[in-house]
């Protein structure tokens, strides 16, 4: 593609512009099911596609075909330029394509594509027959292998022309317990930016499905939890959901840069209590929010978000960062060449703090320990946050009684933050899929344990 | 490479591998997408993109391989890789692919999708009229028109070659609205056939509306609420919900209602319906993913669980037709079930009425975090919603930062009243406003 992106890039400021970018992507992708201990289906993908963006002033156009030859991008990239219309045309001399100095990718010590799928499959059985072995309860099991490599070739007007690729592995499990009366599932999904060699080292697929299936089971027995405003006890792993849902979204330009976070603004200012520091790093090796270059070139950064509760940065993409005045720090992300990138997290976590797990619960009085978290969502506009709880025990004067299932935390952004008064000393990161507006997204939450003084908390058991 | 001289070589090359059986079907989507905010086109977009997923048959199994590239290295790779996993695939299943011989239903599926510059101009239309509406209302988000026209084409060995085409337009905008110190966003969204049906101002003013509706909203105290749900909810519920009803999912034991067909699972007032073929459906085709036409099926009639949603592979373990319901969550995906234009049918009474028989309790209209707070086995709740509280039979104030649960296949059952006003709030899946009775809410 080399030799015709410069014509292309020129095709697409045909019609004024002041910025164009081509990005091009090959990807493969297998996804194979397990249901009930039997090879449900497979599926082998290529997704193959290139989107071009011009940006005037400070709006884009982006248009996005299959087509990749020569033809096909300057078919696209007159497209883009009809809808540009300057007025005003400023013919731009693009530089030559320079390819920037970057740090060594990440070891793929065993690239997906080269492993034979009945291997892959194998991991999938290891898992499921751990599940079953917890209980007799366990009547499901579902567990999903997936793998994509994704090969990238970003380049722009600015003369920058990166080419990259990205190697993810994750395995899911979903077991689900059942008495005949009720059913409780939960799941495990561990991932990395790493090949097969993900099993070697850092995931064990019995485990994996173990601790799925353990807390189904358990969730089965337990009662409902009952619905208050109480102090909350979040666990470390996916308790980094908080973070990610509470205020990760709203530090985002792509709501900042409208002034539609309720951040806007308030750089340098105290946002949140002493005790919390938060990061955002693309930067960490082979994990799975990770990339050398964001989705638009940009080497990824280690970003500090929150430092000791004053706001230090958002995470800037290129556009909203024109638009911000502000330069891009490595966050512009997308799911795939169908989407325009925007702002987006990549590994988000609050940073350890200084106390102790054990005695953060022996001191809380009575309230809620969240173990494990589920998913959850924010309006960035007010703050607006909620989450499951999948794992939830109740907390009695300072000794957990008994495991609660239905639990959800609700709150805002802005005031769950300065209600932080506990950060654990171990901070441990767990994986999942962000949805935004440039697509679903892998992203690590992270955090150690910490203690919030009061959040709401959704359940249905009857007073 | 030409799509049609790919399917000839590939179609040949999946003879000469053996294969049993063979299907390609394929997507080519046109898709515009503008969004404005300040009264400038902030993102501008046009695409033209084209997914086939081929199908195959080898050891009487079934397996997949899908592809966005049409070069002769894809027709090789997909031969090896829809082999390779009909090989691995260990459901036995008896797996049918269709000949589709029969005439499907005439349906009006295409609509004009507008020339470019009209929908730049109805998005800055949204704009002003949400701004123009209250001066409470000084941002806006996601202010974004969409439009498109997507054709599915099937072919197959066993001779079915057949497509439609079905165009789309859809708008939507957050604006958000203050006053002191309190900030609401609101929520509008249109969805129809065209671009004609979009109407900016109505967007616009149902937006801000919602917005200021909002203001100054505060949590009620925890406790039992007797509680109306807003068709937007509604059918954010039901579409969380709607698995259950897959025959897939009831023969997978994935599903509450396995071995209740003729039992009642819903109050009396209750008739939920899948037809593929409503005049107005954004859902509606005159074939599934399989090819096989559709139809309207009434899933729960009165109360009664009637039938399950089919595929030709759940309805011959069953012993029954396919409904119809053959899906792929994009094209790339294996086949499975989804309910097509899935809605509860409209009752007798206005939601005014229904208010005043409800006397005292909450109207939820939005709630948040379905992925996360629902489980859509178990039917278990517990959601961040917002709406109003009711007093008296009518509105008294916004309500905020409350959770609503409970269960959803027992709320069915419980359901006092269902509303006469049936709506599509986000195009596929409807709702009347529905008195569900009691449920838990949490609050301050």
């Amino acid at each position: 593609m080399k030799d015709f992106a410069q014509e292309v890039l020129g095709a697409a400021l045909a019609c004024g512009g002041d910025f164009a970018e081509i990005f091009w992507e090959d990807t493969r992708a297998s996804r194979m099911q397990l249901l009930n201990s039997q090879a449900e289906s497979i599926n082998f993908s290529r997704l193959h596609g290139a989107g071009i963006r011009v940006f005037v002033g400070l709006n884009a156009v982006y248009a996005y075909t299959n087509e990749t030859d020569r033809e096909g991008l300057l078919r696209c990239a007159a497209q883009v330029a009809s809808a540009v219309r300057e007025q005003k045309k400023t013919v731009l001399t693009l530089p030559p394509f320079v390819s920037p100095q970057l740090p060594p990718p990440d070891r793929i010590a065993m690239p997906p594509s080269g492993v034979e799928s009945k291997r892959k499959l194998d991991i999938l059985r290891a898992a499921d027959s751990a599940a079953r072995a917890v209980s007799a309860d366990i009547k499901q099991v579902n567990c999903v292998f997936a793998d994509i490599e994704q090969d990238v070739i970003i380049c722009n007007s600015e003369g920058l022309y990166v080419e990259d690729s990205r190697t993810r592995t994750r395995m899911a499990c979903a077991a689900m317990a059942d008495n005949g009366k009720e059913k409780q599932q939960a799941s495990d999904n561990p991932g990395a930016s790493m090949g097969f060699e993900l099993f070697d080292s850092r995931v064990d697929p019995a485990a994996t499905g173990k601790k799925a299936a353990t807390t189904a089971h358990l969730m089965l027995h337990a009662p409902e939890c009952p619905a208050g405003v109480m102090p909350v006890v979040i666990d470390g792993g996916f308790g980094g959901v908080i973070f990610h849902e509470a205020c990760g979204h709203s530090l985002e330009a792509t709501s900042v840069a409208f002034g539609l976070s309720e951040f806007t603004g308030k750089l340098g200012q105290k946002i949140a209590a002493d005790c919390v520091t938060a990061i955002d790093d693309g930067t960490m090796p082979n994990e799975w929010g990770s990339t050398r270059v964001d989705d638009e070139g940009t080497p990824t950064t280690c970003l500090t978000l929150i430092e000791n509760g004053i706001l230090k940065n958002y995470m800037i993409d290129k556009l909203n960062g024109k638009r911000m005045g502000m330069p891009s720090t490595g966050s512009g992300r997308r799911q795939s060449y169908t989407y325009a990138p925007t702002s987006r997290m990549r590994n988000t976590y609050i940073a350890p703090g200084n106390d102790d797990d054990a005695a953060m619960i022996r001191t809380m009085g009575d309230g809620l320990y969240a173990k494990k978290m589920g998913g959850g969502s924010v309006n960035p506009a007010t703050g607006e946050f909620n989450f499951a709880v999948s794992e939830g025990y109740l907390v009695k004067d300072g000794k957990i009684t008994t495991p609660v299932r239905g639990a959800s935390l609700i709150g805002k952004g802005s005031g769950v933050l300065v209600n932080i008064d506990r950060v654990g000393k171990t901070m441990t990161m767990d994986q999942g899929m962000c949805g935004s507006i440039s697509g679903s997204i892998p992203a690590n939450v992270g955090q150690p344990m910490i203690r919030v003084k009061q959040m709401t908390v959704g359940g249905r058991a009857k007073e | 490479m030409d799509l049609n001289i790919f399917l000839d070589k590939l179609f040949a090359a999946a003879e000469q591998a053996g294969l049993e059986a063979a299907e390609a079907y394929m997507i080519e989507d046109e898709s515009f997408r503008a969004m404005a905010t300040n009264q400038e086109i902030t993102q501008y977009s046009s695409n033209l993109t084209k997914g086939l997923s081929f199908r195959v048959k080898a050891d009487g199994k079934i397996g997949y391989a899908s592809t966005e590239a049409f070069d002769e290295e894809a027709i090789g790779w997909l031969i090896r890789s829809a082999r390779d996993s009909a090989v691995l695939c260990e459901d036995t299943s008896e797996q049918f692919l269709y000949d589709g011989r029969e005439k499907n239903p005439a349906l009006a599926l295409e609509d004009e999708v507008g020339e470019s510059d009209e929908k730049l101009q109805f998005v800055l239309d949204v704009e002003k009229t949400t701004k123009g509406y209250d001066a409470r209302v000084q941002k806006v988000g996601y202010n974004t028109v969409i439009t498109g026209r997507e054709s599915v084409r099937i072919v197959n060995t066993f001779g079915m070659d057949k497509q439609y085409t079905a165009t789309y337009g859809a708008a939507y905008i957050m604006p958000v609205a203050s006053e002191g110190d309190s900030t609401a966003s609101g929520f509008a969204f249109q969805i129809g056939r065209g671009f004609k049906v979009l109407d900016a101002e109505k967007l616009g003013t149902e937006a801000a509306e919602d917005a200021v509706s909002m203001l100054h909203a505060s949590p009620v105290a925890s406790g039992q609420y007797r509680v109306m749900i807003h068709p937007r909810a509604m059918t954010d519920l039901l579409e969380t919900f709607a698995p259950a009803f897959s025959a897939e999912n009831v023969q997978k034991d994935l599903s509450v209602y396995k071995g209740k067909l003729g039992e009642a699972v819903a109050a009396p007032c209750v008739t939920l319906t899948d037809d593929s073929l409503r005049a107005d459906g954004l859902a509606s085709r005159p074939f599934d993913a399989e090819g096989v036409p559709g139809g309207t099926h009434a899933v729960i009639q009165n109360g009664t669980l009637k039938t399950f949603l089919h595929n030709l592979k759940t309805a011959h373990i069953d012993g029954v037709q396919s409904t119809g319901n053959a899906s792929k969550a994009s094209y790339s995906a294996p086949i499975r079930v989804a309910p097509t234009n899935f809605y509860i049918e409209a009752g007798e009474a206005g939601p005014e009425q229904m208010m005043r028989e409800i006397g005292d309790g909450l109207l939820i209209k939005e709630v948040d975090g379905l992925h996360a707070g629902a489980d859509s086995v178990s039917g278990d709740f517990s959601l961040l919603s917002k709406g109003f509280l009711i007093k008296n039979g009518t509105i008294e104030r916004p309500v905020e930062q409350i959770t609503i649960a409970g269960n959803f296949f027992e709320m069915l059952k419980a359901v006092v009243a269902v509303g006469s006003d049936l709506t599509f709030p986000q195009g596929t899946f409807g709702s009347p406003s529905v008195d569900v009775g009691k449920l838990s809410v949490a609050g301050k």
